[in-house]
């Protein structure tokens, strides 16, 4: 390309423009993904005001604006918009979305009665409120002044009285249901072996367990007749009566009244739910904490397991063994693994560790849990373990090659000078080899727990499900149960976005997950690249 | 060893301060030996990796184990034979009909029944030895069916005893009268059973049936009805052989000079349907013997040459343009290594056993895969019969005899043309690649066809690449040759981050959100794509007709910050042009309406006649482009800032602009880095799971079009895996399609780092 009426422009300047773009485009990807990631999922625990929508045939729907899109079938020149509204009330509406065509909404007013609910069952509501029954019979009218401190501080008795049951129906009763389940195979075993003594003990514990059971349900039913039974008696957008029990309430805001300090305190508690609490309405409502947790849990015993033998093997491949032909063909061998794609290494792990492995540890140690447990297997199935161990193996190639790298960062002289004092080659390694080493081994293994925590494909397949019972650590002994199933950041997002029967409700929470996921990744990732430079900032001055 | 000194002349012992503990010196052993045990563990551990891949996948290919179990002497005059499930109690029909029940394990007699007929005689004998039924033929064109059950028992000890249970029902007439029956069949319709014997007629063959009906009282057993006999296939000149579906709905009539006519069941009779004759171009057109396949549908020829054809129902094109279900020869089977004699079918699978005058071949009907080849007993066998379970099978041979032999077939449904040719499914139009591992019925035939996998691979990859490549390429050229070294530190960790993005989100993003998003838009980004290249370049040229003062304004390296603004300024225009050359371009008369709709999706599915479908390959391309861009990027940038640096200077000071230094110089040298860089990213694309599994609809089809979904391996692995029973043939399929992606990105993968090894030296030397 020669486009020079200067003389002086040199040759080919356009193609430096041309290259730039390629640049342009892929920071522009990059920024933009995380923008919009962002966005969305930042905005899921935001609370906007909801307007009252007037439609065109009548209807009025009082609902927050959660999408805005062209419609099916509208022609491409002149685009017509339709808004999709979360109405809630999912059991008199049937769906809690609802689309409508922007040309036929009216107008919109954002009244200042309207009062948000998130719900235990059916989703969220947008209702006007009429006024508060209290368990005693006395009625608040809404055009009472006390009507929001009274509703406030029913709402905040029915959470207790919730809480409690909630700890006895799941976490007593889930107890009381584990040691029977574990009584009754024992009980199997023992009555097939015709240990009389044993079958006669184990009854009886049996019984005492039924007798827990029942006080258990007792005590649940208890605590529901003797708490508040207050409810809020209000209408919806066509007028109909709408009444909530307050149990089934979680949080009430009015989205209009609330100032720019309540919505961020609304903004906090929502986040705050999201971390800490357990996920409710097959995953799309409540929290995540039991897919932190397992991915917390699984990435830190994955480098548990990579470190230790990725960094042996790196050290063994610079230090120990013969440099030669036969060596090279083994590190580009380890150095290609890290490019065989993940689902390989899941297949490896379904078939290896869970099958061949898993199934012969429970034929070793856990047969007679098979033979009197309807061959449910322990080790045999996917579990935590076996998804560590997968992702262990999958990240090993980067462990290596980091640590062999930094391994060949350390100054030849510093290694001769440790020798030259007598050290032997272990003490060599130990005090000189691995303290120079360590950031980049340290950055090794943030960079493989960026990849073991970001990955779902191999989980898939040896142990990760949408929805676990318990959490892989907890109260009862060994305490840490390295069997269990477990949930995951990046397969809550799979399940959310693609098996969740009901799309529109789950697109929020699949959001906010991506949005943790990337946070989570992308910090150990800026986290590794800032300890490498600081290494190789590091190693600048101190060659010899 | 550690206090003793090398040198002899010191007689004293040495300092303290110079002896080496040995504690030290055991640490440094134990250590070294660890350290080797554990590095040579792993790194053979990653081998075991893939040894345990293949040793998972060899089963598929290994074919059948068949062993002479055992040969059990029965009378010599017996022709029919039976068994219980687990063959522990065969018996024998004799030519009188008198049934002999032996015990397996030490040939026993355990039981035997004599039929009491009056002045009747047998005539002739049908035994189905899986469900235990024999029926009789009589001398008076009747028929007697004897019902063999066995009735287990369990003593006290648990230890189970079976005991034969004879049930003879009252004959049935159903041939002309007074005609002795030649040959008699049986089969359960879903409404009727039908009943079928054989007679001869003064020479000519004649098939006569009845329709047993039994209506279910409400308590027991109801009212067999018998409906009036009819006469069948009365059009046959000849019959040498009838094969009856299990389920009765056809008939096949072969004749003796090797026609084959087939008749459907039409609710009263059985109406001819079609003829034709298999072995029309042999010398002798003769079938030898004829069998039919598990499931009905196909039937296996052989003739006296040995030669074998397959026969199937499927849907054909007739003269007038109907498509019926006719029968057409799909497959020419191996020739067998002597005349064939019979055909004997197994009951859970494709595969049949064809007796060839004293060898026996068990080959799969649907690939052709001979499984096994093996000796003949010395009688000539008189009826085989398959356990249901497959694992092994009976013949009673003419000399008296019981064989058995066990068979040890895992995957009989399996072979190279399996996974990797065209074949001929029961009921396709023709031989094609298929991969559907499961369906509703019993009967149906998975097909595990490698080849759509791969093609849906090499389609996502090829439009990965095809969006990726140009992007990652100029801008690892720029970023290594142009860009300011202080926003190089800043680019370099952005990509790393869009490295490190988890491909559950990008999968995500690309189904739920992008897809959508641009489905209405389609032209619009089409428009917003193509205008970026020639605006840049346009930008280039532009800048380079400035005078030099203004041109001074740009430092080397800061063109891409002036390029953003101009760039945004034209996708947005193009964005927003894209509806109008929408409605110039691509208006198409709306097909329910008949109103013109300006419409990109409609006027490709009318023009193209292809489909369109909102999660397509274009989507899948342009996501999978977050996670290649990266990789070739970060690669492309390596080889590039590595060229030696006298290179770019000799080229500069000899007058060479940047970019003819650039053209010229850097990239001719970094050329193998940038090859190896293309092969790394090729690698990644092939085994990306999660977008494809999210971003597309995941139907194994081959077709090349932009607008359509595909399945890669790593996606059918990832969406049939969890599902597959451990050790099945599926289980094992998805193994070997785990295994070809491991193969592939490793020679990939190889190659590339071959190229960079050699790149290295290269520099090494200049």
């Amino acid at each position: 390309m020669s486009a020079s009426s200067d003389s002086s422009t040199p040759r080919g300047e356009a193609w430096v423009w041309f290259s730039g773009l390629g640049l342009i485009i892929g920071l522009g990807m990059v920024v933009g993904l995380l923008a919009l990631v962002l966005m969305n999922g930042a905005t899921v625990f935001w609370a906007p005001p909801v307007p009252v929508a007037q439609v065109d045939d009548g209807r009025v729907l009082i609902g927050q604006l959660a999408q805005r899109r062209i419609r099916a079938g509208s022609p491409a020149d002149q685009p017509r918009f339709e808004r999709q509204y979360q109405v809630g009330l999912r059991e008199l509406n049937g769906n809690s979305y609802l689309w409508v065509d922007e040309a036929k909404i009216k107008g919109e007013t954002f009244p200042a009665d309207i009062l948000g609910l998130e719900r235990v069952e059916n989703g969220p509501a947008f209702v006007r409120p009429q006024s508060l029954r209290k368990s005693d019979g006395e009625v608040i009218p809404v055009t009472d002044p006390a009507f929001e401190a009274a509703f406030q501080a029913e709402v905040a008795a029915a959470a207790a009285v919730r809480e409690k049951l909630v700890e006895i129906t799941r976490h007593r009763i889930g107890d009381v249901n584990a040691a029977m389940d574990k009584a009754r195979v024992a009980l199997r075993r023992a009555e097939d072996l015709k240990l009389a003594d044993e079958v006669a003990a184990l009854q009886k514990e049996i019984a005492g367990l039924d007798g827990r059971f029942a006080a258990l349900q007792d005590e649940a039913k208890q605590v529901v007749a003797g708490g508040a039974v207050a409810s809020l008696v209000s209408q919806d957008a066509a007028g109909r009566e709408v009444v909530v029990p307050l149990t089934q309430v979680i949080r009430a805001w009015f989205p209009n009244r609330l100032g720019t300090w309540g919505r961020v305190k609304l903004f906090g508690s929502r986040l705050g739910e999201f971390i800490f609490d357990e996920p409710r309405e097959a995953n799309t409502e409540g929290g995540l904490m039991p897919a932190i947790f397992g991915t917390l849990v699984m990435t830190v015993f994955m480098s548990l397991l990579v470190t230790p033998f990725g960094v042996i093997t790196a050290i063994y491949l610079r230090e120990y063994a013969q440099q030669g032909a036969g060596l090279r063909i083994v590190r580009i061998s380890v150095n290609n693994l890290a490019g065989v794609p993940s689902i390989v290494f899941g297949v490896f792990g379904l078939g290896f560790f869970v099958y061949v492995l898993g199934g012969s540890i429970d034929q070793l140690l856990f047969a007679d849990q098979l033979k009197y447990n309807n061959n449910t297997p322990v080790f045999g199935t996917g579990g935590l373990l076996w998804c560590s161990l997968t992702l262990a193996l999958m990240t090993l190639p980067v462990v290596i090659v980091a640590t062999e790298e930094a391994l060949a960062a350390v100054p030849r002289g510093m290694r001769e000078a440790s020798l030259a004092t007598g050290a032997s080659k272990w003490q060599t390694i130990r005090d000189i080899l691995l303290p120079a080493s360590a950031p980049g081994i340290l950055t090794g293994v943030i960079l493989a727990m960026a990849r073991g925590a970001g990955e779902v494909a191999p989980l898939m397949l040896v142990g990760v499900v949408k929805l676990a019972p318990t959490l892989p650590f907890d109260g009862t002994a060994p305490f840490l149960h390295m069997d269990r199933k477990f949930m995951h950041l990046g397969f809550h997002v799979y399940d959310l976005g693609f098996q969740s029967p009901d799309s529109d409700a789950a697109r929020p929470m699949v959001f906010a997950t991506t949005l943790l996921l990337i946070v989570l990744v992308v910090c150990l990732n800026l986290g590794a690249i800032w300890i490498r430079n600081r290494l190789r900032a590091r190693f600048k001055g101190a060659s010899f | 060893m550690a206090t003793s000194d090398p040198k002899p002349a010191a007689s004293a012992a040495p300092e303290a301060r110079f002896t080496v503990s040995p504690l030290t010196l055991a640490v440094d052993r134990w250590m070294g030996r660890l350290i080797r045990f554990g590095g040579v563990g792993v790194v053979l551990a990653v081998f075991g990796m893939l040894a345990f891949l293949i040793f998972q996948v060899f089963p598929l290919f290994v074919g059948a184990k068949v062993s002479p179990a055992s040969a059990l002497v029965v009378p010599v005059d017996a022709v029919a034979f039976g068994e219980d499930e687990y063959g522990e109690l065969p018996f024998v029909v004799r030519r009188d009909g008198s049934i002999l029940c032996l015990r397996a394990s030490d040939g026993a007699k355990v039981m035997e029944w004599t039929p009491s007929l009056g002045a009747r005689r047998v005539t002739a004998v049908r035994s189905y030895p899986r469900t235990g039924l024999v029926f009789l033929g009589l001398s008076d064109g009747s028929v007697q069916e004897v019902r063999i059950a066995y009735r287990s028992t369990f003593d006290d000890a648990g230890r189970r005893t079976v005991e034969p249970v004879v049930t003879a029902l009252e004959p049935v007439a159903i041939g002309r009268a007074g005609l002795p029956c030649q040959d008699v069949w049986n089969a359960k319709g879903p409404q009727s059973r039908l009943m079928l014997v054989r007679q001869d007629d003064a020479g000519r063959p004649l098939l006569t049936a009845v329709r047993l009906t039994e209506r279910k009282g409400l308590g027991g057993r109801g009212k067999v009805t018998v409906s009036p006999s009819f006469v069948v296939a009365a059009d046959a000149s000849s019959v040498e052989q009838v094969l009856l579906p299990s389920t009765a709905e056809s008939m096949i009539v072969v004749g003796r000079s090797g026609e084959v006519r087939t008749y459907a069941d039409d609710g009263e009779t059985f109406s001819f349907l079609q003829s034709f004759i298999p072995f029309k171009d042999a010398a002798d057109p003769a079938v030898a013997s004829a069998g039919l396949i598990f499931g009905n549908v196909s039937v296996v020829f052989v003739d006296k040459a040995g030669a074998q054809q397959v026969w199937s129902m499927y849907p054909q094109l007739q003269p007038d343009g109907k498509s019926l279900r006719r029968w057409g020869k799909i497959h020419d089977g191996e020739k067998l290594p002597g005349a064939g004699q019979g055909v004997y079918a197994a009951e859970s699978n494709k595969c049949y056993l064809a007796d060839a005058a004293g060898r026996l071949r068990l080959t799969n009907m649907t690939t052709g895969t001979v499984r096994w080849d093996g000796e003949a007993p010395s009688g000539t066998l008189l009826q085989v019969a398959f356990a249901g379970n497959y694992d092994r099978f009976t013949a009673l041979s003419a000399d008296g005899k019981l064989h058995r032999w066990s068979v040890v077939d895992h995957h009989p449904e399996s072979s190279w043309k399996t996974f990797f040719g065209k074949v001929w499914y029961e009921g396709a139009t023709g031989p094609a690649y298929s991969w559907q591992s499961s369906a509703g019925s019993d009967e149906f035939e998975p097909k595990y066809s490698l080849v759509p996998l791969f093609y849906g691979t090499v389609k996502g990859t090829f439009y990965a690449l095809l969006f990726a490549l140009p992007i990652a390429l100029t801008a690892a050229v720029y970023v290594s040759q142009f860009l300011r070294p202080e926003y190089r530190q800043v680019v370099k960790p952005v990509m790393e981050v869009m490295a490190s993005l988890p491909s559950v989100v990008l999968g995500f993003l690309a189904g739920l959100w992008l897809a959508p998003l641009v489905d209405p838009r389609l032209v619009s980004l089409f428009c917003a794509i193509g205008i970026l290249a020639p605006a840049a370049l346009f930008a280039g040229v532009l800048w380079s007709m400035l005078p030099q003062p203004v041109r001074r304004q740009v430092r080397p390296g800061m063109e891409f910050l002036w390029l953003l603004p101009f760039l945004a300024l034209c996708v947005w225009g193009a964005w927003q042009a894209g509806p109008a050359i929408e409605s110039l371009c691509f208006t198409v008369k709306d097909s329910a309406t008949g109103v013109p709709i300006a419409d990109f999706r409609e006027w490709w599915r009318q023009t193209t006649g292809e489909t369109y479908d909102s999660r397509n390959s274009l989507v899948v391309g342009f996501v999978m482009g977050f996670a290649v861009i990266p990789i070739v990027f970060t690669i492309a940038e390596d080889a590039l800032s590595n060229v030696p640096n006298a290179l770019v200077s000799g080229s500069l000071a000899l007058g060479a602009s940047r970019w003819q230094t650039v053209w010229s110089v850097v990239v001719p040298t970094a050329i193998s880095g940038i090859v190896s860089a293309v092969m790394i990213g090729f690698g990644r694309a092939i085994g990306e799971t999660m977008i494809v599994v999210m971003a597309t609809g995941n139907t194994a089809v081959m077709d090349a079009n932009p607008f359509s979904g595909m399945r890669t391996l790593s996606a059918n692995i990832a969406v049939e895996l969890p599902e597959a029973a451990a050790g099945h043939t599926h289980y094992r399929a998805l193994f070997l399609g785990a295994c070809c992606l491991f193969l592939l990105t490793f020679v990939i993968n190889t190659l590339a780092e071959v190229l960079r090894q050699r790149l290295r030296e290269r520099y090494k030397v200049v």
